[in-house]
């Protein structure tokens, strides 16, 4: 329900007139900080913790691998701990992986064909599985590097699933091939809580909806129907005829999370800003529960679903 | 209350003992449509120091001793009109005046010469609606707020917007009166237009400095604008087609001098003509249009009572529509007020009028795809009632007094939503306040150089139940108090002459708002909503102070002014940083508290006479706003800030039948709020932002062009009259930047990754006819 209806209006108005040019913004404003990307997952398919650490990057108009590569962070002390024990993660780089391992790490990270990878992507995360996502459990991150300290922490809520799916065909004769998901579930009466989802199709990676969260401030313990518009890469310009449709024939997968609610935030706030750049919205800044960098620390309960889309 | 008890009594009472003066009274009159001409001047030929200006229903009262005088008056755009009088007892006495034929003479007659000069008004403009509709106008559209944005300390919203901020106060903090009825949303197709159909509009005041008394409710500025109360002798049509909208006005006599009568409309046709275009596509049906409908008549029972009822409604439609997903949005929008007016005549020093107001705004959103639906609407909603007296007690010393009374009751945005079978709704109850204003001033001459106007305002605001208070979980019932605010808030301001053609004014105002409109747009949007001061949230409160130096020269051709000024505001609100846009919570909650400054020197140079004529305006100004919650608790420049601000306006009248007008801006680019840097999660670069607008965009500046042609002109039998105009908006083409934006690309696997920066222009040169005409009953 986030909704950019003045952009309809304005599109108008654009489409007869406007004109863009590319520029060079000022960069000199850059000042370097830690970047977080980490999760832990309870449910279906419980993950231990896995960190990301990169550094943000001034404006720059084109980076190759080499300068992606600079990215990653090296030889940070990362930590969690949750209400048993307390665990240090390690970093574990692309490049040093058994080919096996680079295939399970590449499907891990929804990176795709191990060939295309030509980066080595680091990240830091438990090969011993000492300590895996539990429902209704605390975690604390901790993460030391170069002098500097960041903290953050997460619980992973209650699981609420998805109680029914269903595929239906679409009104347009044009594109007779596609098919709408809906889902159905029921919300627990008077408890905040906090939902995202992802789609799959056949072995292609995990892709988060375009507006993947919602509270449930709205459908508070009701139970209802609601669409699953299929995900698709931010930067993939929308067809507003076949947004959201899956293909018959295909394999979907939706991966359906529950996440608290600093989680939440990062996620609605960071979805708001992408889509609302423009003349009517001055900057949203995106939530993090990072102390002292930026990015998220989030838990997930989550379910994964697998359905065939029916042809008509 | 005491205060202003004591305050009338020792005004008052006293010079009802002069006695051996005598009143002259009455009205000032257009003499071809009986029109009332408001702040007309009226004064003493043999000391210009006696005299005064007709009130907003063209009442004046001019007490003086017993003798014979020579009387003139003087309008904007009418032929000075000279008259005998010999004053021996009290007289009423009409005057109607003659319109000033070409536009040169309208210049030329425009004020007693030395208005400028010699009133106590600060900051206070008034607008001639006939030499607006000259100018060049985008798109065609003459528009009165787009006019008023090329005066010093006026600052255009945005490329091609109507909306305006004064002296670095936000949108919301402008008084935007309609006869007397508080506009909320001015603008039509997200503030590209204005709601004034330019047809029906007689008269614009803006206050831009020290408000008077009178005028409450908000921090900034006053937009005061009457409505024409139709010609009563004789019947007129007119008319005008454009690119984008047509108009039709009709006005005439319902009893001939007694009663009149006039109904306007215009309406939006552009994407009405494109249908058949989309006649077979996949958005057929999807429309755009908006509209506005004037309607007043007034009627004089006597010499001493005269009602008059104004009505305006007007809407913003926007369907939008696709078969190939069934998905289908409507946004409809807009306002109505209705104006009910009864003037009085105690007697020739006391006039008093009493106004019955409603108004109301009201915003929706409804989409629906398959069986999905959902519908969000807010509005505000006012009953307001006035009673506002003018007396004249002696020739030294012009009063106005009154009250003002208005029942808010506040829509926040409501949502109801379906799902198949399963309803939601979301409704916030709506929230009801009353507020009141008492004020009373006296604009008083002390001695022939020196001129008060001393006023005082008293304001109270009370959020009444029912309401459940999001603080602490009281409940109030119907009616009873849950918060309430009183505003004290003395007006003063003076002009001391240096001469003939010289003076300086000065002037300091205290101004509460109650409610309150945030936007996270540069402008506002329709759908920005408001809410009042409640146990949540203060009212916005300013002290502005003013002073400037004003001079004509060359036998007044040339007018001049500079005005510096320091505006504090306390009480601001803006969106708290991570700030989303969604139905389902207030938007108060949203909401943080801090404060703000705006200072700065506004220079004027008008060139009254001459064939060419026109202005040069130029402002220098600072706007700051300090919120603990923003910008880590540093001062930043508000949205509002814009350091050069320069408007150059000229007309160039050739002959009777071509008339040139030429309109050049410049302004320092709008604050934003850089990209500081741009950061990688789940595989899309992420900005994150510096600080609070600390980077400004490239500079605006834009030339319009436009040829009015009156092909027949002047022909005193000719029943039609009409005329052409041609408009080029952005003459040479500037590409002035509207927005910019971001667009990353990211391919992990492979490593690379790209952002472009780009700066978006909405408007290039447009240029544009409107075709114009008007029927006169012979």
């Amino acid at each position: 329900m986030k909704y950019a209806w003045h952009i309809t209006t304005l599109l108008f108005l654009l489409g007869l007139f406007s004109c863009e040019t590319e520029f060079t913004p000022d960069v000199s404003i850059y000042e370097e900080q830690i970047v977080v990307e980490g999760h832990i997952e309870a449910g279906d398919r419980p993950t231990p913790p896995y960190v990301l650490l990169t550094k943000n990057q001034a404006f720059f108009s084109e980076i190759n691998s080499t300068s992606f590569d600079d990215l990653f962070i090296h030889d940070a002390v990362v930590t969690v701990e949750n209400s048993q024990n307390t665990i240090t993660l390690q970093e574990i780089c692309f490049n040093d992986l058994s080919e096996e391992q680079q295939q399970i790490f590449s499907d891990f990270l929804g990176l795709g064909d191990t060939d295309s990878i030509n980066i080595n992507f680091c990240v830091y995360t438990d090969l011993s599985f000492s300590m895996m996502g539990e429902i209704g459990e605390t975690y604390h991150l901790n993460i030391q590097v170069d002098g500097k300290e960041l903290s953050a922490v997460t619980t992973i809520p209650e699981h609420i699933p998805i109680e029914s799916l269903n595929f239906s065909p679409i009104p347009d004769p044009d594109n007779d091939t596609l098919q709408e998901l809906t889902g159905s579930i029921t919300d627990p009466t008077g408890e905040k809580n906090f939902y995202r989802y992802f789609t799959q199709v056949d072995n292609e990676p995990l892709i988060p909806g375009f507006t993947s969260v919602s509270d449930d401030i709205i459908f508070d313990g009701s139970s209802f129907e609601f669409p699953i518009p299929k995900g698709q890469p931010r930067t993939e310009e929308i067809d507003p005829n076949t947004y959201g449709y899956f293909l018959e024939g295909t394999t979907a997968t939706i991966k359906w999370c529950n996440i608290d609610e600093a989680h939440f935030d990062f996620w609605n706030t960071l979805e708001f800003n992408m889509a609302n750049q423009g003349p009517f919205s001055s900057y949203t800044k995106i939530s993090s529960n990072i102390n002292g960098g930026l990015g998220i620390w989030g838990g997930y309960s989550a379910t994964y679903y697998t359905e065939i889309v029916p042809f008509d | 209350m005491k205060f202003i008890a004591t305050l009338f009594f020792c005004c008052i009472i006293p010079y009802s003992l002069f006695s051996q003066n005598h009143t002259l009274s009455g009205y000032i009159k257009d003499a071809t449509t009986g029109e009332d001409l408001i702040e007309a001047n009226l004064y003493i030929k043999e000391n210009p120091d006696q005299g005064t200006t007709s009130n907003i229903y063209g009442f004046y009262s001019l007490t003086l001793p017993a003798g014979k005088y020579t009387l003139i008056v003087s309008y904007l755009g009418y032929t000075d009109q000279e008259t005998e009088v010999d004053l021996q007892a009290n007289l009423r006495m009409n005057i109607e005046m003659e319109s000033g034929i070409k536009m040169q003479e309208v210049t030329v007659t425009a004020e007693s010469p030395d208005q400028n000069v010699q009133s106590t008004n600060m900051g206070t403009v008034e607008l001639d609606m006939e030499q607006i509709k000259t100018m060049p106008a985008l798109l065609g559209e003459v528009d009165v707020f787009k006019a008023m944005q090329l005066l010093p300390g006026v600052q255009s919203a945005g490329e091609g917007n109507s909306g305006f901020y004064v002296r670095g106060g936000g949108p919301d903090q402008n008084l935007v009166l309609l006869d007397e009825a508080v506009v909320y949303n001015t603008g039509h197709l997200l503030g590209f237009f204005s709601v004034f159909n330019p047809d029906v509009v007689k008269n614009t005041t803006l206050i831009k400095g020290s408000m008077p008394a009178n005028y409450g409710g908000r921090l900034s500025s006053v937009v005061d604008i009457q409505m024409k109360d139709g010609n009563n002798k004789k019947y007129e049509i007119e008319g005008g087609l454009g690119l984008i909208a047509s108009r039709l006005t009709a006005q005439g006599p319902i009893i001939k001098e007694k009663g009149s009568f006039i109904v306007s409309g215009r309406r939006t046709y552009v994407f009405d003509l494109a249908q058949p275009l989309l006649k077979g596509t996949t958005v057929e049906g999807t429309n755009y249009y908006f509209y506005d409908l004037n309607a007043k008549i007034n009627y004089k029972f006597s010499d001493k009572d005269r009602i008059f009822i104004s009505t305006y409604l007007g809407d913003d439609v926007l369907n939008y529509q696709t078969n190939a997903r069934d998905f289908s949005l409507k946004i409809p929008y807009g306002n109505v007020t209705t104006t009910a007016r009864w003037n009085h005549l105690f007697s020739q020093k006391l006039f008093m009028n009493v106004s019955a107001i409603f108004n109301r705004y009201d915003f929706k959103i409804a989409f629906r795809q398959d069986q999905f639906a959902a519908e969000v609407i807010s509005g505000i909603k006012d009953w307001n009632g006035k009673i506002d007296f003018d007396y004249f007690p002696h020739p030294n010393h012009e009063m106005k007094f009154g009250m003002n009374y208005t029942h808010h009751t506040l829509s926040p945005q409501n949502l109801t939503a379906q799902s198949g079978e399963t309803e939601f709704d979301l409704k916030f109850d709506p929230k009801f306040a009353h507020e009141l204003g008492i004020y009373i001033l006296d604009d008083w001459k002390i001695t022939s150089n020196l001129r008060m106007n001393i006023g005082f305002r008293l304001s109270t605001f009370t959020q009444v139940g029912p309401y459940t208070s999001a603080l602490d979980g009281n409940t109030y019932n119907k009616g009873e108090p849950v918060k309430t605010y009183v505003g004290y808030e003395p007006r003063f301001s003076f002009k001391y002459s240096l001469s003939d053609k010289s003076s300086i004014k000065g002037g300091v105002a205290v101004t509460n708002q109650y409610i309150h409109l945030v936007s996270s747009s540069t402008s506002t949007l329709p759908s920005d909503i408001w809410v009042p001061s409640s146990d949540r949230i203060r009212p916005q409160n300013s002290i502005q102070y003013a002073l400037g130096y004003f001079k004509n020269f060359k036998d007044n051709m040339f007018e001049s002014s500079i005005e510096i000024y320091y505006k504090k505001l306390n009480n601001q609100i803006d969106f708290q940083e991570s700030y989303v846009n969604v139905p389902s919570e207030e938007v108060e909650s949203n909401f943080v508290f801090g404060e703000g400054q705006s200072y700065g020197a506004e220079f004027f140079l008008k060139k009254r006479k001459g064939k060419l004529n026109g202005w040069i305006g130029y402002t220098l100004a600072r706007t700051e706003r300090k919120f603990p919650d923003i910008n880590n608790g540093n001062v930043f420049p508000s949205t509002y800030d814009r350091t050069h601000d320069l408007s150059i306006v000229a007309n160039y009248e050739l002959n009777d039948k071509w008339n040139f007008g030429a309109i050049f801006v410049y302004g320092t680019g709008n604050a934003y709020t850089p990209v500081k840097s741009f950061y990688l999660i789940e595989s899309n670069f992420i900005p994150d932002y510096g600080n609070r607008n600390s980077a400004r965009i490239d500079a605006y500046h834009r030339l319009d062009l436009s040829a009015t042609l009156t092909p027949k002109p002047n022909k005193p039998n000719k029943k039609i009259e009409q005329s052409w105009t041609f408009s080029i908006y952005n003459t040479y083409n500037r590409k002035n930047v509207f927005f910019i934006y971001y667009f990353p690309e990211t391919n992990v696997a492979e490593g690379t990754a790209s952002i472009k920066a780009y700066k978006v222009s909405l408007f290039p040169v447009i240029p544009s006819v409107t075709w114009n005409f008007h029927w006169k009953q012979k």
